[in-house]
């Protein structure tokens, strides 16, 4: 039996999916990624440290924000610059920006439709208008945190290495702050309501890698935690192995130690849900689900109790910020050395991965990007091979259409970004 | 997406032919008006441009990559079949182009540029298509909104703000935030960059490398030829 979908809509970007099954076991299952290759790490050489963040956050329009930041980071670490607590602060709330409008775009637009077999989301919206208002008063609420940060909801404009260019107007970081309620209120109704619905069930054993920081939901930074284990950023992006397949080779694909493994909000729920906040903390717990959940569907309502998470978060943060003026953001005399450096952020979709190379004067020598998808899309695939005998096998084999519509959804619920996973 | 209920309202008024991120219908066979973003790279992207011309009255093209080639186009001023092999270990199979801008391969009845577009202007645009109208983008410079702003000008202040030469509408973002124009809608019709360039040389004391790295950050250089396809050797700004 062949199962081939040539389009998958609602993702970011264009993908098709084959597999091949003999005799009930899957011989080959493909995500075909039909994105032309941009060679991001290539056109980066020679290209200035002061505007490369700006081009990588060209990479997507979904999650321009942790491109430029994680691209920046790897750049202090290059340098040897060292940003002031209150970059971070702002660094850390335009984070919590770009998981909300990420994470709302995501719930709602592409992954809801799938629990009821709507294929069109404007008759979803008129199914759910309550449901649908949360979600755009949410990426909203997501967008305007970074406009006033950054100077734009796209591409923010404002950071640099080491700084800002400029401070954000606290009249409009206090609007944040009064508009954080409503935020709240529709964050813990979407969440809720998505932990209410019926995940189809597969359970398989995963490696989840997210960042592990003590004390906190870690985001902005931290130490790659892969399991129990430990290991530092710049000693395990290294270790990453890519590798690209023959019949798609322009997305790669990654494991570590030989085995695939998977990011993002999932891996961040396993491995660090004691650190969530309160109302976070409280509805995952109403859930009655054990951790570690080993169903990748799940993804989906790891990301809805990161709405409350990052809402919860970004109220914390903005109480901080309200001394914040230019001259603490202001970024510090650079000197220019070569040097290499590692940064990595948790993107909505996982953790991201900088490096760079820069030289004497200033000018990139070498770069390299590991998106979140490119990680999951080895371990997408890897399930693929587990989740189809079980759609295709035996007196539940379900028909062809049924079985293409699980196999959407549980791409979806890995939320793969292809122009990322190209870039 | 982010017009939000502004764009609930707007579908209201038209039948959606396609759109992959809101729906998974079959698309519909000829389209009153399509809107291309993206730059085409690979064979197949040329190939759907070139078919959705055929099936539509009205193509319009959104954002820097379609409208000028946006960042994949760095390569074009590089060596690109070492940028290829720098990224890719097996590069069979991996298409390679000069990056073009959509109107280098099909004809365009409305640019809506920038990088991220302007929602506002989109939806001013959407609305004028709605009504049968193709609306046309106003052409002044980036310092026109720039000053309405009351912004400090970053080019006196000795950065190199490419503002006067390039095509306003965004509401000038950029310099509000301190952040010198670079370019992402394109240059203004009839604008003679190389004039620009030598100004910037001249009267604001820029060597040719740093404006060089500017003017290529969003493909602005082939604008200045009609299509077909302008040669590298061509463009007046050399590295």
């Amino acid at each position: 039996m062949k199962i081939k979908i040539d389009h998958i809509a609602k993702i970011e970007g264009h993908a098709g999916f084959v597999a091949d099954i003999a005799d009930g076991n899957v011989v080959k299952a493909r995500l075909d990624v039909f994105e032309g290759a941009r060679l991001l790490e290539g056109i980066l050489q020679g290209r200035s440290y002061n505007e490369v963040s700006q081009i990588t956050s060209r990479i997507c329009g979904v999650c321009p924000v942790v491109h430029n930041l994680t691209s920046l980071k790897a750049l202090e670490a290059a340098l040897g610059v060292i940003p002031s607590e209150q970059t971070i602060l702002l660094r850390k709330l335009m984070m919590m920006g770009q998981i909300l409008n990420s994470h709302a775009l995501h719930l709602f637009f592409f992954s809801l439709s799938d629990f009821f077999g709507i294929k069109n989301d404007l008759e979803l919206i008129k199914k759910y208008p309550g449901r649908a208002a949360d979600s755009l008063l949410l990426r909203g609420f997501g967008n305007k945190i970074i406009e006033v940060i950054g100077g734009r909801s796209i591409h923010p404009l404002t950071p640099v290495v080491g700084g800002f260019k400029k401070a954000p107007d606290q009249e409009k970081l206090e609007e944040v702050l009064k508009d954080s309620g409503a935020a709240l209120k529709a964050a813990v109704s979407l969440a809720k309501f998505f932990c209410s619905l019926k995940y189809p069930s597969f359970d398989r054993a995963c490696n989840f890698v997210a960042l592990g920081l003590p004390g906190e939901y870690a985001i902005y930074d931290g130490s790659v935690k892969i399991g129990k284990e430990t290991e530092s950023v710049s000693g395990f992006m290294p270790k990453i192995q890519e590798f690209q397949v023959k019949e798609n080779p322009s997305a790669k694909r990654s494991e570590f130690q030989g085995k695939t493994y998977m990011v993002g909000s999932l891996a961040r729920l396993n491995l660090n849900s004691k650190y969530l906040n309160a109302k976070a903390k409280a509805i995952f717990r109403d859930t009655n689900l054990i951790l570690p959940l080993c169903n990748p569907f799940y993804n989906i309502l790891a990301q809805a109790i990161e709405l409350v998470q990052c809402v919860e978060e970004s109220q914390q943060i903005l109480e901080k910020t309200k001394d914040i003026d230019f001259e603490s953001i202001q970024p510090p005399p650079i000197e220019l050395k070569k040097g290499k450096g590692f940064g990595a952020i948790e993107a909505p979709r996982g953790t991201l991965f900088y490096y760079y190379e820069v030289g004497a004067n200033g000018l990139i020598k070498n770069a390299n990007i590991i998106t979140p998808t490119a990680q999951n899309l080895a371990r997408l695939e890897d399930d693929m091979v587990f989740y189809l005998p079980q759609l295709t096998r035996g007196g539940k084999a379900l028909c062809k259409e049924e079985c293409e519509d699980l196999i959407k959804m549980l791409v979806r619920a890995y939320d793969p970004c292809l122009t990322c996973a190209t870039h | 997406m982010d017009l939000g209920e502004r764009l609930l309202e707007l579908t209201e008024k038209i039948k959606i032919g396609d759109f992959a991120l809101m729906e998974e219908q079959k698309e519909t066979e000829n389209f009153d008006v399509v809107f291309v973003e993206g730059t085409p790279i690979t064979p197949q992207n040329v190939a759907r441009v070139k078919d959705l011309r055929e099936r539509s009255k009205i193509l319009v093209t959104i954002g820097a990559c379609a409208c000028l080639g946006g960042i994949a186009e760095l390569k074009n001023y590089q060596d690109k079949e070492q940028r290829l092999r720098y990224v890719y270990k097996n590069f069979e199979g991996i298409a390679n182009p000069d990056i073009k801008p959509v109107k280098f391969y099909v004809k365009v009845d409305l640019e809506i540029p920038g990088c991220p577009i302007n929602k506002e202007e989109f939806f001013w645009a959407a609305k004028d298509l709605v009504a049968g109208v193709i609306p046309k983008i106003p052409q002044r410079p980036v310092c026109y909104e720039c000053q309405l702003k009351r912004n400090e000008c970053l080019l006196q202040k000795g950065e190199p703000c490419l503002g006067p030469s390039m095509l306003g509408g965004c509401g000038a973002p950029c310099p509000s935030s301190a952040y010198p124009c670079d370019g992402c809608r394109g240059p203004l019709k009839g604008m003679n960059l190389n004039n620009f360039n030598n100004k910037l040389k001249e009267l604001y004391g820029f060597n040719q490398e740093e404006i060089d790295l500017i003017m290529q950050r969003f493909g602005e250089l082939d604008d200045m030829y009609p299509p077909p396809p302008a040669k590298p050797e061509n463009k007046i700004i050399k590295k």
